[in-house]
């Protein structure tokens, strides 16, 4: 089976682990990831004046990629998923915008744009905007997840981490409640770990306010984690570049400014996923993280 | 602008009185269309549509309670069927078929009043105003004649005689 | 016969002349055939306003008279009375719906209001040319009346009826009378004890000789109309002979089998055979299978063994029974909104967040603690409460939008009593607004503020989770615009009323109206607040919307009081406006007989031609338009005045 993909800049720069690990696990599963030809960056933030078409166009532009390809497009970094399936809202359910939109890309005169010739119909939002997660429940199936799993993870405690891009808002994501989600502990329950669920599941992690406001940004990632390590989390796992940056590398600044601070690993989803799956481990690449879930995983005889 | 005249048939227990509230909610619609009080929607005649096509009328909006809530248990199921049949016959007739709409709309659902209105309005705009003269083509339609007063019944008996 | 048709236009101060041009309605008026009169007034229903139409059918010999004011649902009434105390036919009375259907709803365009006005008002001068001059249709009545539901609405209510000479029956659906007033502990603002002034009431119900009380009872089915109602009632089935039990409570006694009891809204057990609480009216208990060993396994058997009178009858089937009424009292309460549904407050995962009937029952002196308040969690006397009040309510976005009107009330009370009973306890109340409109309110709140040291905090709280035993609390006091952190022992979710969950079901048995929520609805928000649209069917309680007690109390009169003027008048009334069926020109079809739901038309198999029975037919109209010959009618408006209405409506 193939499902077109949609990977965002993030997964093609910083967290090359992720795509990989994501690419593998969906092999692994009977998946291929067809990553769309063309892409561009789909505007990171969906914005919020609600007179300008100019601003959704990035995302309008590659769910029309992607409607070239199929009816569904896969995503797995939080940003990416939560600016293309808004921005997709927004074309599905306002016909001034949906015609603005599509007179745009036909104006587009961006060389890639006339190579593919992408505009042969209107984008009127035909494409379904699927997260990794939601494809793996909805379209593989968690029980046929189950029956592919080669490594137990029967003992491994971790908590989930769901951070706000992927869940809020509410009306417009339509993923699961902002306030008490349960897709990942199903995941992990799948996946046969001891699920660990922890009050900041859902709490920013300070996102961008880690190049503005860092100190600000550092205590929302430390309530975050003291809240897991707290519960007794092995490791926590995330989907989004931004949370695992702020969990991850700035608990070196943690480390410093808290006396005893208890370090733990945060990895992506997927490099779980892909353990369970019985990948070997230097595809799921564990280099990049400044804490290493190794040791942990291999006192589970994991790794 | 096309001003679009429209005669609404509205059931007086439920989108009567939805019509009421968007009223005293002070919500605004076009005013287009001018509504007439009924019983029921199933008091609705194929042939008083007909009739409001022939004199004129470019849309006819019937509103009536949502299945199941019909004050007389059953009404509005007529008035599905009947407005579901007579579509046909108003294609044929050469009136497009998008001029005639019914729709379920409750006591309590005033928005809808406005939204229905409004979108019916806008549809009847775009179909243009009704050309067609029906005069004749509805002659045997039961219709009474020309003049005012004379008893509708009176020609439809006519008719029947006819046959 | 010669038109002579009054039309009188008016002003409704600025709400119609705001936005109609009245004086040249009532000028073009004056021209259009059969007129015989036109003017216009400032307030046609005040008493000079009606004198106006008395004096003009007089002075110019009118035959039918076009009142174009509001809604007909508001003054159709005022204005019949009026014209028939000038000696004209009510059923020659007819108003013209130019605010709520035209000037409010169309306030930007005064051009096209005024002259949508005029079509509104040709069409019912259409009609009322063609009005037949009617007599209402006299029916026999059943001077009985039916109450669903036997909370403190329901009681009063076949109280006040009963009291009044009429036969009342009580229909409860759970095993006691009661509802949740019997769960309550104090009531405010007197703090007088919800039982001391209930149970005395309950008691009365089951013996007043004009009440039957049907509890453990649901409605199953209704037919018929005002006067004359049929109602199918289930009795369920409590595996208990009703006729034979005692109430010795020997049975309760020895069950071995529990479940969460929902009296205590789940903070106690109670056995699978059980009465609600101790001072259940009946006193006698039902067996719900569901929980009983018997009916799981077939063993077990103990209430049976243990029964002196041998009431326990494990075979029994749910019963019907049929009872005929002329009036219907609906007052079926409410419940409170989800807890599942709030996943910012646990949605009912922590423990020591409870709901304000659950604290209603901590705080009861018959409750599962015996009255002082102790933590689920772990049954500690809680030292810092945090209670919290637009909980799913006051929230367009998440949950409901209204105001659940009780909560700032009993939040407070809650606040006072935990405080009453724990002196060094601390209370906090997080609030949007506190709301006190009501008798003695205000002071009480006050009270609570600055006597019993409550601390209020304007502000909502975002989060709650749980830490260490202790139930944090995030959230804002938006006076001073800091962040708000308590370790709280215990949270209390003030949560809004919604309709009970019987509500909506029933509401499409009785084909009563309700309103997004599902609430009730009344027949005119502030002139008909306890009458359905739908005549015979009143409205008590929180069915309506949310209420303290003494409001639903009042309401339940209200409606009490209803019933007994429609029982005033041997007969029913009703409207004239039915089908008639031209004899001379019916060909016998039937397809009307197949139609009607009422059957309320005859076949005549010596005429060969069908009969309407006006007592019985609804007026629906249905089978008029199926009739292939037009013989068949509706009087007053009939297809002869609907096709001329509409020539009128679309007359430049």
């Amino acid at each position: 089976m193939k499902i077109p993909y949609y990977p965002g800049c993030t997964l093609h720069e910083r967290a090359l682990d992720f795509d990989m690990a994501s690419r593998e696990c969906a092999n692994a599963l009977g998946v291929e990831l067809e990553e769309l030809p063309v892409w561009t960056c789909c505007g990171a933030v969906f914005p919020l004046t609600t007179d300008s078409v100019m601003d959704i166009l990035a995302g309008v532009r590659n769910l029309a990629y992607a409607s070239r390809m199929g009816d569904k497009v896969v995503t797995l970094c939080s940003f990416c998923y939560n600016v293309l399936k808004r921005s997709n809202k927004v074309i599905r359910e306002d016909e001034e915008k949906r015609e603005k939109a599509n007179l745009f890309l036909k104006a587009d005169t961006d060389e890639r744009a006339e190579m593919e010739s992408y505009l042969e119909q209107d984008y009127v939002g035909q494409v379904e905007v699927l997260h990794y997660i939601e494809m793996l429940r909805d379209v593989v199936g968690f029980d046929k997840v189950a029956k592919s799993l080669k490594t137990s993870l029967k003992g491994l405690r971790v908590a989930p981490y769901y951070g706000c891009m992927l869940l809020r808002p509410k009306k417009e994501m339509e993923f699961d409640d902002p306030e008490r989600p349960t897709i990942f502990e199903d995941f992990l329950e799948t996946l046969g770990c001891d699920v660990v669920d922890f009050p900041m599941k859902a709490e920013c992690c300070g996102g961008f306010q880690i190049v503005r406001d860092e100190e600000t940004a550092i205590a929302c990632s430390q309530t975050v984690l003291s809240s897991a390590i707290k519960r007794d989390a092995d490791l926590i796992i995330t989907t989004c570049p931004l949370c695992l940056y702020n969990l991850d590398r700035k608990q070196k600044e943690m480390a410093k400014r808290v006396k005893g601070f208890t370090k733990i690993p945060v990895i992506y989803f997927t490099q779980l996923l892909g353990i369970a799956l019985g990948i070997d481990e230097e595809h799921l690449d564990f280099s990049d993280n400044y804490v290493d879930p190794r040791p942990v995983l291999a006192g589970k005889k994991l790794v | 602008m096309f001003e679009p005249r429209i005669v609404c048939f509205f059931c007086k227990w439920c989108t009567y009185a939805g019509a009421d509230l968007a009223g005293t909610s002070r919500k605004q619609y076009p005013p287009n269309g001018v509504v007439l009080r009924v019983n029921c929607s199933g008091r609705v005649d194929p042939q008083h549509i007909l009739w409001a096509f022939r004199e004129g009328a470019d849309g006819v909006l019937i509103g009536g309670c949502h299945p199941g809530d019909c004050h007389y248990q059953d009404g509005n199921y007529n008035t599905m069927r009947r407005v579901a049949l007579l579509k046909p016959v108003l294609e044929s007739l050469g009136i497009e078929s998008d001029r005639l709409r019914l729709d379920w709309i409750s006591a309590a659902e005033g928005d809808k009043v406005v939204n229905v209105m409004s979108e019916f309005v806008e549809t009847v705009r775009d179909l243009g105003p009704m050309e067609l003269d029906l005069t004749d083509r509805l002659s045997g339609a039961e219709a009474p004649d020309e003049a005012k007063g004379v008893k509708v019944s009176t020609a439809k008996k006519k008719a029947k005689a006819k046959r | 016969m010669e038109h002579r048709i009054g039309v009188f236009v008016c002003h409704c101060g600025t709400n119609i002349a705001g936005v109609v041009d009245v004086k040249r309605v009532a000028e073009e008026l004056a021209k259009y055939p059969g007129v015989a009169y036109s003017t216009d007034y400032l307030y046609m229903c005040s008493d000079p306003g009606q004198n106006l139409v008395k004096d003009a059918i007089k002075e110019h010999g009118l035959t039918g008279v076009v009142v174009s004011a509001c809604s007909p649902t508001l003054h159709e009434a005022t204005f019949r009375r009026a014209g028939a105390a000038a000696d004209l036919n009510q059923y020659r009375v007819e108003m013209a719906n130019i605010r709520e259907h035209c000037s409010w709803v169309h306030r930007g365009d005064k051009e096209m209001a005024t002259e949508k006005a005029i079509k509104i008002i040709k069409t019912m001068i259409e009609k009322v040319k063609q009005n037949e001059a009617l007599e209402p249709i006299s029916v026999p009545m059943t001077h009985r009346a039916m109450v669903v539901g036997a909370g403190i609405a329901g009681i009063q209510a076949a109280l006040d009826i009963a009291n009044a000479g009429h036969d009342v029956v009580l229909v409860e659906k759970e095993p006691s009378v009661g509802g949740h007033m019997a769960q309550l502990s104090e009531t405010f603002p007197t703090l007088d004890c919800s039982q001391c002034i209930l149970t005395p009431k309950m008691v009365e119900v089951s013996q007043h000789p004009r009440i039957k009380l049907l509890t453990y009872c649901e409605i199953d089915d209704v037919s018929g109309y005002v006067g004359n109602f049929k109602v199918r009632i289930k009795k369920k089935a409590a595996y208990v002979n009703r006729d034979v039990c005692n109430g010795c409570g020997l049975c309760i006694e020895k069950c071995p089998a529990k479940t969460a009891s929902e009296f205590d809204e789940g903070l106690s057990e109670r056995k699978a055979i059980y009465t609600p609480f101790a001072q259940a009216v009946p006193n006698q208990p039902v067996l719900d299978r569901d929980h009983c060993i018997y009916f799981e396994s077939g063993k077990c058997g103990v209430c049976q063994k243990v029964c002196p009178v041998d009431a326990i009858d494990y075979e029994q089937k749910d019963e019907f029974l049929d009872e005929e009424v002329g009036a219907i009292i609906v007052a079926t309460g409410f419940d409170l909104y989800p807890i599942v549904n709030i996943g910012e407050y646990g949605g009912g995962d922590i423990k020591d967040v409870v709901t304000s009937l659950q604290f209603e029952r901590l705080l009861s002196a018959s409750g599962p603690t015996g009255g002082v308040v102790r933590r689920p969690s772990d049954g500690e006397i809680p030292k810092e409460v945090v209670f919290l009040t637009c909980v799913g309510s006051r929230d367009p976005e998440g949950h409901m939008p209204y105001c659940s009107k009780v909560c700032c009330m009993y939040l407070t009370k809650h606040a006072m009593l935990y405080k009453h009973n724990e002196h060094d306890g601390q209370a906090y109340v997080f609030y949007m607004d506190v709301r006190t409109p009501g008798k003695d309110y205000e002071e009480f709140y006050q009270r609570a503020a600055e006597e019993d040291d409550v601390l209020y905090i304007r502000g909502k709280v975002s989060k709650l989770f749980e830490e260490d035993g202790k139930v944090m609390v995030w959230g804002v006091d938006t006076l001073t615009g800091q962040k708000v952190e308590i370790a709280a022992d215990m949270v209390v979710l003030g949560l809004a009323m919604v309709p009970s969950a019987t509500a909506t079901e029933l509401a499409k048995m009785l084909k009563i109206q309700m309103n997004q929520w599902g609430f009730y609805s009344e027949a005119h928000p502030k002139l008909r607040p306890v009458e359905s649209l739908a005549p015979g069917f009143y409205l008590a309680g929180a069915a309506q919307g949310p209420k303290d007690i003494p409001e639903v109390v009042a309401q339940a009169s209200a409606a009490a009081s209803k019933v007994c003027a429609l029982f005033a008048e041997k007969e029913y009334h009703r409207e004239p406006i039915v089908a008639w069926i031209d004899e001379d020109e019916c060909a016998g079809c039937r397809i009307c007989i197949s139609v009607c739901p009422y059957d309320a038309i005859e076949f005549d198999d010596e005429k060969e031609v069908a009969r309407v029975q006006e007592a019985i037919c609804e007026g629906c109209g249905a089978r008029i338009a199926a009739c292939p010959s037009a013989t068949a009618q509706q009087r007053n408006l009939t297809d002869d005045q609907l096709y001329m209405m509409v020539s009128a409506a679309l007359e430049d």
